[in-house]
């Protein structure tokens, strides 16, 4: 019964690093001069993004390229919004944004998740990302909605009187809203309910013979997703000023994928490590070989996947605490770490 | 011996490959320093900062790449003939990569950690739309775009140093109408350019007695056009003007060559085809094309010609400097906005700005060029006729051509 030290400290590890992530982020803005808190913002906005990928992909298993089609749309809506509408109000347009990603997300789903057979992985693949590429090429020949170009100069958003101009303050609405969204993500994926959707991953047809409707556990987390996405979009189309085609792309959509692989998929803070790593060694790597760079960052990426199928992440948390242990602790569980060391 | 000298050459390795890690590291410490051409020389004053975003990579980097060749050049020359106001020139280099999602944060860094002066750069008008923003009204920077594009660019402090469709049309399609016949055919790409060209172009075509017979809108990458080609070739079309652009547009030369359309006396238009778009389509294809810019090679003016010897002295004939890769819209943007400060004797925006407002230089490629109100560039237009793989001139505008924007 006796575990050795070692791998009790082991498994502690996943906390250690939010905590310290979480305390860095929290003061960084201290150290950091203006670009590089930008930066650091639009990391945290598309880390939300990538911890909605991991959602589907690391706890339910589907494998979703339609992550900036949630993200896109949500940004597009929030910019006539704001644009046509002259509606500024953070209060208004990211519940909007959720909204929006959370209606697609909902359509999509109907159409390929929810039909009368479960479907299988490669069919999710490619159904979104089929959706994601009609959709940025409907986009591209809109002119309504800027068509190629884009919805340029969005206006800042607002809360009453006060303008959210990017900086430390929109660092820290987009810190919150990352923790928070990060928090609930947590508590639902080590809840029974994230049980049963570890056991969908691993093993789909023995959860429907258990009884589990699969396909409606699968269906809500691809709306939880789609919201998640759709609050990011809307955040990012503000802190860029800008919304266009790209951001609803398979291109975007392979991007967030790459984030959650090079971190660690199934673990949370993986794809947001992996998000703000991808972003720095893009943006170092093209101060450096100005023509070359995206072919060592492809290479970098794929030995990654290649050789460490679970991600950065991986080389620090154990399987065991990456797959985690589920529920409330009840008597019959295993003992507390002190219980265990009792002498026997 | 032999030995010796391995083992030489692998210590001289593992040294140098010491060194360049070091360098490496040191560039990521420093947050990077080879994209920042540093000034030749001992100065006494501080550099200017001169911002260039451009697509060095992806799929405009046939642009880009010239782009950021001609900023280099002028800017060295510029600084070999003792700066701007006593101060050199420092060019900081951003990869926009073809991304505009990528180019928001590489202009951020260029405006609020490098803290530019200006920036140049930007080939399609969904990477300036992207970045102006960030640039101009966020920023409170200068931003000076250098391509060809569809006009209606009207933002203040960004500045338009390419060709409009009013500089594209007012002279080259009375040309066509001359030498092509009164029906058009406009063939197009479906993205925001063609659309807003060809409204123009429509109203020039009509004005001087031309008629549209057909307007269609294909996908960039579309490549049947059976439908098209018989439908320009049973409506006896004089004139295709054509603004479908590559990949699509190699597919649709070919099959309109093919059924004969340039054998019967067709012609063939396509503001967009420069020097470098020679080597999309084979010449034979393409006999007889007409196009309508800045600057050809073939204009052969001396100071043109001075700047395409220097140009591929140093870099090549590769990327070569042409009008449609909007190298000769960087040259005359840095040109002008060098001409700018000068008269400003300062680099703030606003003062820069209404010095630029009227700015003019007498060299330039294709001749001189000035800023109008509007913030665009009146300049000699071009129209050129492809004739075995060059082009030949057959028209100089009269005088410069306004752009006719935002007035």
């Amino acid at each position: 019964m006796n575990q050795p030290v070692a791998s009790r400290t082991k498994r502690q590890i996943i906390p250690v690093i939010e905590l310290t992530l979480l305390v860095i982020a929290l003061i960084l803005p201290l150290f950091l001069q203006d670009f590089w808190v930008l930066f650091t913002t639009r990391v945290f906005i598309l880390g939300m993004l990538a911890l909605s990928f991991d959602l589907v992909w690391g706890y339910a298993g589907m494998m979703s390229f339609g992550q900036a089609l949630f993200f896109g749309m949500a940004g597009y809506s929030a910019a006539l919004l704001a644009t046509k509408w002259s509606i500024t109000s953070v209060f208004v347009l990211l519940p909007v944004g959720g909204a929006v990603g959370l209606v697609v997300a909902f359509l999509i789903a109907g159409i390929i998740i929810l039909g009368k057979r479960p479907p299988n992985l490669v069919f999710v693949a490619l159904g979104t990302l089929t959706s994601s590429y009609v959709v940025e090429r409907l986009a591209r020949g809109w002119s309504y909605v800027g068509g190629q170009n884009g919805i340029p100069s969005l206006p800042r958003l607002t809360a009453g009187s006060f303008e959210l101009t990017e900086g430390p303050l929109f660092y820290y609405l987009a810190l919150v809203l990352l923790a928070l969204v990060y928090l609930g993500l947590r508590i639902l994926t080590r809840s029974q309910f994230g049980l049963v959707l570890a056991g969908i991953r691993q093993q789909e047809n023995r959860m429907a013979f258990f009884g589990y409707k699969v396909q409606n556990y699968k269906g809500f987390v691809f709306c939880l997703a789609g919201l998640i996405a759709g609050i990011s979009g809307g955040l990012y189309a503000f802190h860029e000023g800008y919304v266009g085609p790209g951001q609803l792309g398979p291109v975007l959509s392979t991007q967030v994928v790459l984030y959650a692989l090079f971190g660690g998929a199934g673990t949370l803070i993986g794809p947001i490590v992996g998000t703000g790593l991808v972003d720095l060694f893009s943006f170092y790597l093209s101060q450096i070989w100005e023509t070359g760079w995206p072919i060592v960052l492809g290479l970098l990426l794929l030995v990654i996947v290649v050789f460490r199928p679970t991600g950065l992440i991986g080389f620090l948390v154990s399987d065991r605490e990456r797959v985690g242990s589920f529920g409330r602790p009840t008597k019959a569980a295993p003992p507390t770490p002190d219980a265990r060391h009792e002498p026997a | 011996m032999e030995d010796e000298i391995k083992q030489r050459l692998q210590s001289y390795s593992r040294r140098l490959f010491l060194q360049r890690a070091g360098l490496l590291t040191g560039m990521v410490a420093l947050g990077g320093g080879s994209y920042i051409y540093n000034p030749k020389g001992t100065w006494a004053a501080d550099p200017i900062k001169v911002g260039i975003a451009t697509d060095l990579t992806g799929p405009i980097s046939w642009g880009g790449i010239p782009n950021s060749n001609v900023a280099k050049m002028v800017i060295d020359d510029i600084n070999s003939k003792g700066g701007l106001l006593g101060r050199p020139l420092q060019m900081i280099l951003e990869d926009t990569a073809t991304n505009e999602q990528l180019a928001v944060t590489k202009v951020r860094k260029l405006v609020t950690q490098d803290k530019v002066d200006v920036v140049f750069g930007g080939i399609t008008s969904s990477m300036r739309n992207a970045i102006k923003d960030t640039i101009v009204n966020r920023g409170k920077t200068l931003y000076i775009y250098p391509q060809l594009y569809e006009g209606k660019e009207c933002t203040p402090f960004l500045y338009c140093t390419g060709p409009t469709p009013a500089q594209q049309c007012d002279t080259f399609i009375p040309w066509l109408i001359k030498n092509g016949g009164k029906k058009f055919y406009l063939p197009s790409a479906d993205y925001v350019w063609p659309h807003v060209l060809n409204a123009y172009a429509r109203t020039v075509i009509e004005k001087n007695g031309g008629e549209v017979v057909g307007e269609e809108y294909f996908p960039v990458d579309h490549n049947e056009y059976s439908a098209t080609v018989n439908k320009i070739m049973s409506n006896k079309v004089n004139v295709v003007f054509n603004t479908t652009i590559p990949p699509g547009v190699a597919a649709f030369f070919k099959q309109l060559y093919e059924a004969g359309f340039s054998k019967n006396g067709g012609r063939l238009a396509c503001v967009y085809y420069d020097e470098n778009a020679l080597n999309i389509t084979p010449a034979n294809e393409i006999e007889g094309l007409a196009s309508c810019l800045d600057y050809f090679k073939a204009v052969n003016d001396p100071y043109g010609n001075k700047i395409q010897a220097e140009y591929t002295k140093l870099y090549g004939t590769k990327n070569p400097f042409t009008a449609g890769s909007a190298a000769t819209g960087m040259y005359r943007g840095l040109r002008l906005w060098a001409v700018a400060v000068t008269a400003a004797k300062s680099l703030k925006r606003e003062e820069v700005a209404a010095a630029l407002d009227h700015a003019k230089i007498a060299d330039g490629p294709g001749g001189p060029s000035e800023v109008v109100p509007g913030r665009h560039v009146k300049m000699n237009m071009y129209t050129a006729v492809a004739k075995s793989g060059k082009y030949e001139i057959v028209e100089k505008s009269k005088g410069q051509v306004m752009p006719g924007e935002c007035v």
